[in-house]
């Protein structure tokens, strides 16, 4: 009976991690697919569909991506250590109410939030600032949450006694911020900033709303396309664009984030 | 400006440090006021005005509620919804009793394999279960050409396939919810009921089941939520076979340019969500409150 049982659960992990891998894998494979119809051939392959990603069709899409991400990430990981330093650090009064108003945006489905950002800009006369601007506006709406969490969280573990230590041995406020409170936040608020420029690179429901003709992000131009066809160059760019995030995550932990802040800090 | 009046009495010692912490503080509040606040305020106040004469009215509201398509919108994303919410819990029960339970080599195996689709992003998954699932796809094409079937299965363009779909969005986030709250059994439990001669299953059934069911809520809020406010995969998997609020909140703003009726439509899709998160909280107070009376009555 027990010797059953434990075939039916492992039996049960296999079929569940099967239906999650299936398909990556399949889009990986046909990312190399001889004809363009999407096919399984594994000793006919071809890798110029990667080749056609670098037309003006993807790399604008992409550029355009990438600079959203980047200048989201730097903008929201600015604003969210100054939200957290404020209300963790220097504990301005009102701070719970301040911060619960800060997390407020992750309680309204991204889709409620596109709709409402492109309708208040229309009405408002502001339909000039949807593309570009109101991407990275959006998108740091999005994201800030997320990294000031994150700060917060950071600013709220780390061992006060030797902020005190420092400031008993005559260091001044900028001396400690600088020398102390940054760096042991800093795995935190770069694992924050991955985060945003994730959340940023991969955005669909909010992008769908903002973007223009001429400034379309990278996942909306793929889902436009997807419309009308399934060709194997889609399953390029995607493994492309997954490629690329990982490299980022892979960047970002080299200069200390997600392992080093699991590991209890920076040096 | 008046939170700055407030603060001043009561920060005595450093008044600089509390005025310089507002300031520092304005910009992101500056930002979530004009990009978050006043977009959400101008929604819900349009949602209740004449489009020409900007009166108050609730016509638009009456409209949702008489019009057939709304309507079937609303219940097939409640449907939708509901199953993804119940499949992802299935499926990631298993995953996650193992990876609570388990110390052997492979756990950080099945925890990558788990979680990583995460990072992939929801348009490679999305394709990636089109091009298995299409009438040309990979599950139709590998059938046809066995003779098992003449003409290709309904697996896309339907419920089915946006389940499917959205099942693999979701699972992970379900799988971590259901592992943590597994890992909070005291492991005691189960092996007392082990040496008393419980078997396997029961021990499942009588202990670990009932003692997850915070961690089977939370996987099924989740799991509800996001499903419900998904675009992407619906889009793509559903398309025009299958269409939920947030593909038609799409069309109404972009293709009909029906401003007031995309507003509506994004409230009752607010509204839905925001009722089950609320069951969700008011369940966990209770289940809280009633735990501690027991603790106070054994005390």
């Amino acid at each position: 009976m027990n010797r059953v049982l434990t075939f039916l659960f492992w039996l049960a992990i296999v079929l569940v991690l099967t239906f999650i891998t299936l398909p990556l894998l399949v889009v990986v494979a046909a990312s190399f697919s001889p004809t363009s119809a999407v096919t399984f051939v594994p000793w006919e392959w071809t890798v110029d569909w990667y080749g056609d990603l670098l037309a003006d069709r993807w790399l604008q899409p992409f550029l355009l991506s990438v600079k959203i991400a980047t200048l989201v990430a730097i903008i929201s990981g600015a604003l969210g250590v100054l939200a957290a330093y404020a209300i963790v650090y220097e504990r301005v009064p009102g701070s719970d109410a301040l911060m619960a108003g800060l997390l407020s945006p992750l309680s309204v489905p991204q889709i409620v939030k596109g709709v409402a950002i492109v309708l208040f800009l229309s009405i408002i006369g502001l339909q000039g600032f949807l593309g570009t601007p109101a991407l990275i506006a959006a998108h740091v709406v999005l994201a800030l949450p997320f990294v000031t969490r994150m700060a917060a969280t950071s600013l709220a573990n780390f061992d006060g006694n030797l902020d005190r230590a420092a400031q008993s041995l005559g260091a001044s406020k900028r001396q400690r911020l600088q020398h102390i409170v940054l760096p042991m936040i800093k795995p935190g608020v770069l694992s924050g900033v991955t985060l945003a420029f994730i959340i940023s690179f991969n955005n669909i429901p909010l992008s769908v709303f903002l973007v223009r003709p001429g400034d379309t992000t990278l996942p909306i131009a793929v889902i436009n396309y997807l419309e009308y066809s399934l060709d194997p160059v889609m399953a390029a760019v995607n493994v492309a664009s997954m490629a690329f995030i990982l490299t980022v995550i892979f960047l970002f932990e080299k200069i200390g984030g997600f392992s080093a802040q699991l590991h209890g800090g920076s040096k | 400006m008046s939170t700055i009046a407030l603060a001043a009495p009561a920060a005595l010692p450093s008044v600089p440090a509390r005025t310089s912490g507002y300031l520092v503080l304005a910009p992101s509040c500056l930002l979530l006021i004009i990009f978050f606040a006043l977009p959400m305020g101008t929604m819900i106040g349009m949602s209740f005005t004449n489009a020409e004469t900007l009166a108050p009215t609730l016509f638009h509201y009456q409209r949702f509620f008489s019009d057939g398509l709304s309507l079937s919108g609303l219940y097939r994303t409640a449907v939708m919804s509901l199953l993804v919410a119940f499949c992802v819990t299935v499926l990631g029960y298993p995953i996650a009793y193992y990876l609570a339970g388990s110390r052997s080599r492979w756990r950080a195996l099945v925890f990558a394999l788990a979680l990583a689709p995460e990072l992939a992003g929801v348009v490679l998954r999305t394709y990636g279960w089109l091009i298995i699932l299409e009438d040309r796809g990979f599950i139709n094409d590998a059938l046809i050409n066995l003779g098992i079937i003449a003409s290709p299965l309904p697996l896309s363009k339907n419920l089915f396939a946006v389940v499917v779909g959205l099942t693999h969005v979701v699972l992970p986030f379900g799988i971590l919810s259901l592992t943590t709250s597994i890992q909070g059994i005291d492991p005691n439990l189960e092996r007392a009921a082990q040496m008393l001669g419980a078997s396997r299953l029961s021990v499942v059934r009588h202990i670990i089941l009932p003692l997850s069911i915070p961690g089977i809520v939370s996987s099924l809020l989740i799991s509800f939520t996001m499903a419900a406010s998904a675009y992407a995969t619906p889009a793509l998997l559903g398309g025009a076979g299958f269409k939920v609020l947030a593909t038609m909140i799409y069309e109404q703003v972009l293709f009909y340019i029906d401003w007031r009726f995309a507003a509506v439509m994004a409230i009752a899709l607010l509204s839905m969500m925001l009722t089950v998160s609320f069951l969700g909280i008011r369940y966990e107070t209770r289940r809280s409150l009633r735990r501690s009376n027991r603790e106070g009555g054994a005390a």
